[in-house]
């Protein structure tokens, strides 16, 4: 027994609405996790076997760089899914995750989930709802973000 | 004594200080030397001039010493760089206040949200200054600020104390490196986090024009009505006193009409390419 119950995961914004017979299946695969701030989750490159939804805290996603730099693309916090990678061959992490405070997470074994996906295309659809969804706003998020639009000459805000 | 100058003929003020901003942004405290012009409200704006360079339009950013004005610039153009060059003791010509006011008071009772990107937030620090001076009168006060990166974070310095002062402040950057603590990614992505209450919440965005278009249809799919969303929209402005045109969008003169609208008002004209 994981200790997690459906009224825990109900409470979390990514599996909000979702049944609780759905619910009960997942939270057999999971786990309260608590991370310690600087922890690294996971690394770039690595097999992807687990997933995360944040409850409090937040983790960035970073990737390595020539001279020995890490760059943060993104920042999740409380009410996000972290992982993406468990769902979809390679199954390897294309980034890494650092915790860049005390974060406390439920984490899943994405094995499990997977096989509970497949003998319930029920759950299987309730699920990859959600990630289409998380991974449809990250998609819009980073085109924004390709204009770079805060380069952009202003007037009044700032002067030609 | 001289008289109170006409809006449209510069007044001169003082340069009596400098602060770096960015690389590329500088905020100038601006003193008058013989009559001010007359007060402001957060969100006008004033053509400052820069002595036989040219003029430009620029947002308040805030009240200076001695009845005095708060400008923040950035040096995109000649004159803008000029003006970001000025160092204290420095003379230059100001006219205005121009155009429409963010109306920072009709929020009162209501949460207020500010929603800024890059030197967005310029324009906007006024009417945060004046909800924190009042900040009885508003439930949260909400600054939500996106900008490319750590280092160009307009008002950094400040951030600590808009806190202490009962804002709540969050920050993201586009693209930072390791040991950055704050939030990565575009400005909306805040939103969601801010667990707003959308029935009583009033809403100011300054940003680039994509930036504010996005920012306020997320703010209307949480339920938050296009008349309770202000944005401040930037045209050509250039006499200030709704002459010459060059700020024409649609049936708005900006620099009259504006810079501070309602998304009501302007979400139609923004959805017009020739525009």
């Amino acid at each position: 027994m994981s200790g997690v119950t459906t009224a825990d995961l109900t409470e979390h914004a990514f599996l909000r609405g979702m049944a609780d017979g759905h619910l009960a299946v997942l939270a057999r695969d999971c786990w309260v996790v608590p991370v310690r701030q600087g922890h690294r989750l996971f690394t770039e490159g690595d097999t992807a076997r687990r997933f995360w939804l944040i409850r409090s805290g937040h983790v960035a996603l970073d990737v390595h760089a020539p001279g020995g730099r890490n760059l943060i693309v993104e920042t999740l916090g409380p009410g996000d899914l972290l992982g993406l990678s468990w769902l979809a061959p390679p199954y390897q992490w294309q980034f890494s995750a650092t915790a860049v405070q005390d974060t406390m997470t439920f984490e899943f074994n994405a094995d499990a989930v997977h096989e509970a996906c497949e003998s319930d295309a029920g759950l299987g659809y309730q699920l990859l709802r959600r990630v289409m969804s998380t991974a449809s706003s990250r998609l819009q998020a980073t085109r924004i973000r390709l204009l770079d639009i805060y380069a952009a000459a202003g007037t009044v805000h700032g002067g030609p | 004594m001289s008289q109170v100058a006409a809006p449209v003929l510069p007044a001169r003020y003082q340069v009596v200080e400098r602060q770096e901003e960015t690389h590329d942004t500088v905020t100038l405290g601006l003193r008058p030397v013989d009559q001010p012009i007359p007060a402001y409200q957060p969100g006008q704006f004033t053509m400052l001039y820069a002595p036989g360079i040219g003029e430009v339009p620029i947002s308040i950013s805030g009240t200076g010493p001695d009845r005095g004005l708060v400008h923040t610039v950035r040096a995109v153009g000649a004159v803008t760089r000029a003006l970001c060059a000025c160092t204290p003791g420095r003379v230059i010509g100001v006219r205005g206040p121009y155009g429409t006011h963010w109306d920072v008071a009709s929020a009162a009772g209501n949460d207020l949200l500010i929603v800024a990107g890059g030197i967005g937030l310029a324009p906007l620090r006024g009417a945060l200054l004046s909800a924190l001076g009042r900040r009885k009168r508003y439930r949260r006060v909400v600054v939500l600020a996106g900008a490319r990166s750590p280092e160009e974070v307009v008002f950094a310095r400040e951030l600590d104390g808009w806190r202490d002062d009962g804002a709540e402040v969050a920050v993201t950057v586009d693209q930072a490196a390791a040991g950055w603590t704050g939030h990565v990614g575009v400005v909306t992505q805040l939103i969601g986090r801010a667990h707003l209450d959308a029935g009583q919440t009033t809403a100011l965005i300054c940003g680039p024009e994509v930036m504010m278009r996005i920012t306020a249809r997320e703010l209307r799919a949480l339920g938050i009505p296009a008349a309770r969303i202000r944005v401040s929209l930037e045209r050509n402005m250039q006499c200030g006193v709704a002459e010459c045109g060059h700020c024409q969008l649609g049936p708005l003169l900006l620099c009259r009409d504006g810079p501070v609208i309602s998304y009501e008002a302007a979400l139609p004209l923004l959805a017009i390419r020739e525009l």
